[in-house]
């Protein structure tokens, strides 16, 4: 049984104005990347996934619940969404607290969750923040905190709305080790993200969605191949990929070691 | 002339210990197109501040050395004469919008009536402003409507109104999609190709290779190097300073590339193309 | 997403009215009646103010807002039928309370006057766009800054409710309930407003910075981008309500 399953999606905030218009997806393992201009329907579409809000026909279904079934905290035990914007989310003067929050929210024990809650602070580097009062922290700490927090609620899913929005190249690696530690540990991760380069080097499947729907699907490598669907949707392959179609390699590069690798060998 | 002349510039924050700008000196010439690089809280926005005057008007602090922009210094100047030398634009869209303005056109002419400029001017300068950043067509529009890459072109557009020659710009596109990013970045260069100085902190580090003058990188505080982006980004030391050289760059760097002549890597997809097709015959 | 704003968009005399002409209005439906506070003038200025409203074609709209003070009409009513000093002629019973034509006749001349102050405002609110009014006043005199806030706040205030919107959904996410039983929604305003404010105030900051960079706190005389459209009649209209007050006042102390 997959994970997530998207039946015939199709979503509408008003009558007349389809934002998403005929979903068929299936996510088995693989972490996925969900690209595409804003205003395609990404965020939409995460939403539906959260259960934030239900489609207007088709079904989404997670672990074998249907959305429609059921209320968003009852999915947030196998589902958690990072959101883009950490101010958005943090309330308490305490990061433990704050990361300890969903965890109790979804029926944890004091003693699991503090100890989930303890562990996620780990994996962001923040655990000698633990009582400090989040504002108190930079922006990019309380990014990492808010990753935590959801971490911390031991979800099969994760799902990152951009997670290296006005990251620095530090912040960046750091969230890259984050998802990939996620991956090793079993989980399905998705993100939505603009950054091309990022996603080349950290997730196997990448989806395009372009004006409600789905463009592209595949492996990371065969979507960054389509150039010209992809310009069509306003986006980019990443530089190396271009370096390479540039110079005529038949095969799609994705990071910048691969093509080191490769050419030292020709040598 | 220099437009930009910095000396021994230090700054604390109140409340804070540490130095935020730990003696810097620098100088800009008229039409530079100079980007200012560096890890997350190394003291990029904090000189931006300072360039600008917010930095001692609005972040009061300790603060040391002297800030010159056009002539003017800034720790001895009113912040009214600052606005129409040097301007400022943020990071975030939304809060650049004053809600105060029901259109687009009246949105950039805020600026203008603070400034007492008279109706005539002002309406010449919006309109040259509206065009030069293509929003002319969404001049009757209501501000909130505008996507993000239309509103950071917004709020570009009502700084130069006030004609400022120095334009400083402190990650613009952080909070853009692809193609409001690429519609900000060809907006900038519109400005640099008017004669205008450039000052950008950006993170797009193959944007930074691609338009740049000059490149600054700051750490910690510190001034580490401002020299021309292809001699800051051959540097084998970057990686020290939390900062990573253009993807094109980084190739070459691993396959040993350089130009022949300067003994620099290549910065950007055409140098990189060009010296790698050398390389293989 | 709209501005908050009664305003309605019409094409009529009372539209083309500068929004000082109608605050003049307003001093004087509140001034008169009080001068002269005989019965037939609170109806004779209700009955200008219904007019100006039916000219404007805003009529319609007032209704509402006179419902929203019905309860406070009725009380008057109510407690001056029962109360009022100078109660001697019963008119009916309800029960063993007896309501007084004296004091039904002084509440129902309250209630003239209350609601004639009603469509006083209601003619401003209605028929004057509030960026029109602010900046009328800020011609006059008004601090800049105030007008800014004023005119500020009806633009940003809408533009909070979708920030409330994502901060809801994503404490949901994390298991919060808001649906249910009071103690639920009682339970989900600290996770709620905590980051409501704190956005309100981070955004207040930045709007703050970008303000002052456009040179908000210039010194400089202010300079406006739109002419301001005052043709004669405006003058005459506001000399005319000047001159009804004097007159009015006159009027008392001679007659």
């Amino acid at each position: 049984m997959s994970n997530i399953e998207v039946r015939d999606l199709h979503f509408s905030y008003n009558v007349g104005e389809e934002i998403l218009k005929g979903i068929n997806l299936e996510f088995d393992g693989r972490s996925t990347a969900i690209i595409g201009q804003n205003g395609a329907g990404k965020t939409t579409f995460v939403k539906l996934l959260k259960g934030l809000l239900k489609p207007t026909s088709g079904d989404v279904s997670i672990k074998g619940i249907n959305t429609k079934d059921t209320t968003v905290a009852g999915l947030a035990k196998h589902i958690g969404l990072v959101f883009q914007n950490p101010n958005d989310q943090i309330f308490k003067s305490k990061v433990l607290d704050e990361v300890i929050f969903g965890p109790l929210n979804i029926g944890q024990k004091e003693n699991t969750a503090r100890t989930n809650s303890m562990n996620a602070l780990k994996m962001v580097g923040l655990s000698a923040q633990s009582g400090e009062n989040p504002y108190d922290l930079s922006l990019s700490a309380r990014k990492l905190i808010s990753i935590a927090s959801i971490l911390a609620m031991d979800t099969e899913i994760v799902i990152f709305d951009e997670p290296t929005i006005a990251q620095d190249y530090t912040g960046r690696q750091n969230i890259g080790n984050i998802i990939k530690t996620l991956r090793n540990q079993g989980k399905l991760v998705l993100t939505i993200i603009h950054d091309m380069d990022f996603v080349a080097e950290i997730f196997e499947r990448t989806l395009v969605f372009s004006q409600g729907k789905v463009l592209l699907d595949g492996s990371t490598r065969e979507v960054y191949s389509h150039y010209k669907e992809l310009y069509s949707a306003y986006l980019e392959p990443p530089h190396v990929t271009q370096l390479c179609q540039k110079l005529g390699y038949k095969d799609t590069f994705l990071t910048v070691d691969e093509f080191v690798e490769f050419k030292r060998k020709q040598i | 002339m220099k437009k930009i002349i910095v000396e021994n510039l230090r700054y604390r924050y109140p409340l804070t210990k540490e130095l935020a700008l730990k003696d810097i000196s620098f100088e800009v010439e008229k039409g530079e197109f100079v980007s200012i690089i560096g890890r997350n809280s190394a003291g990029k926005s904090t000189l931006c501040q300072a360039l600008t005057g917010l930095i001692p008007y609005f972040y009061h602090g300790a603060y040391g050395g002297r800030v010159i922009v056009d002539g003017i210094e800034v720790g001895k100047a009113d912040i009214s004469q600052l606005v129409s030398k040097v301007g400022i634009v943020f990071q975030n869209p939304f809060t650049q919008v004053t809600g105060s303005k029901l259109t687009v056109y009246e949105e950039i002419a805020f600026g203008l009536e603070n400034m007492g400029v008279s109706r005539d001017e002002m309406r010449k300068r919006i309109d040259y402003s509206l065009k030069l950043l293509d929003i002319y067509r969404f001049r009757d529009r209501n501000p909130f409507e505008l996507s993000g890459g239309q509103m950071q072109r917004m709020a570009i557009a009502s700084i130069i109104a006030m004609r400022p020659e120095i334009i400083v710009l402190d990650e613009p596109t952080s909070q853009l999609d692809p193609q409001g990013s690429e519609e900000v970045f060809k907006a900038i260069r519109s400005l640099s190709k008017e004669g205008m100085t450039i000052i950008l902190v950006e993170h797009k580090i193959e944007k930074v290779a691609k338009y740049s003058n000059r490149v600054m990188l700051l750490y910690d505080g510190e001034l580490v190097d401002f020299d021309v982006p292809h001699k800051v980004f051959s540097r084998d030391d970057l990686g020290d300073y939390g900062v990573e050289p253009p993807a094109f760059t980084q190739i070459c760097k691993g396959l040993n590339i350089k130009d022949k002549e300067t003994g620099l890597y290549p910065i950007t997809l055409e140098e990189a193309y060009d010296l790698v097709v050398k390389a293989d015959e | 997403m709209k501005s908050l704003s009664l305003y309605q968009e019409k094409n009529t005399l009372i539209h083309k009215f500068d929004p000082i002409s109608k605050l003049f209005y307003i001093v004087a439906a509140i001034a008169i009646p009080i001068i002269i506070p005989t019965k037939t003038m609170a109806l004779f200025c209700l009955a200008v103010s219904v007019a100006l409203l039916l000219l404007g074609r805003v009529f319609g709209r007032v209704i509402p807002i006179i419902s929203f003070s019905f309860f406070v009409l009725l009380s008057i009513i109510v407690v001056q039928g029962l109360f009022y000093y100078g109660n001697s002629t019963p008119i009916f019973h309800a029960g063993p309370l007896a309501f007084y034509k004296e004091g039904l006749t002084y509440a129902l001349h309250i209630c003239i006057r209350v609601v004639n102050i009603l469509c006083a405002f209601a003619i401003l609110i209605l028929t004057t766009r509030p960026s029109d009014l602010i900046e009328s006043l800020v011609r006059r005199g008004l601090s800049p800054r105030i007008g800014y806030v004023l005119s500020s706040v009806l633009q940003i205030i809408p533009q909070m409710s979708s920030t409330m919107d994502t901060i809801t959904d994503a404490q949901r996410s994390r298991g919060m309930e808001t649906e249910g039983k009071l103690l639920t929604r009682i339970k989900s305003f600290f996770p709620l407003i905590g980051p409501v404010v704190m956005n309100s105030l981070i955004n207040t900051k930045e709007r703050a910075m970008a303000l002052e960079v456009r040179g908000f706190n210039s010194k400089a005389q202010k300079t406006f981008l739109n002419e301001e459209f005052n043709p004669p009649y405006n003058l005459f209209v506001k000399l005319f309500l000047a001159a009804s007050i004097v007159f009015a006042a006159a009027w008392r102390i001679f007659i």
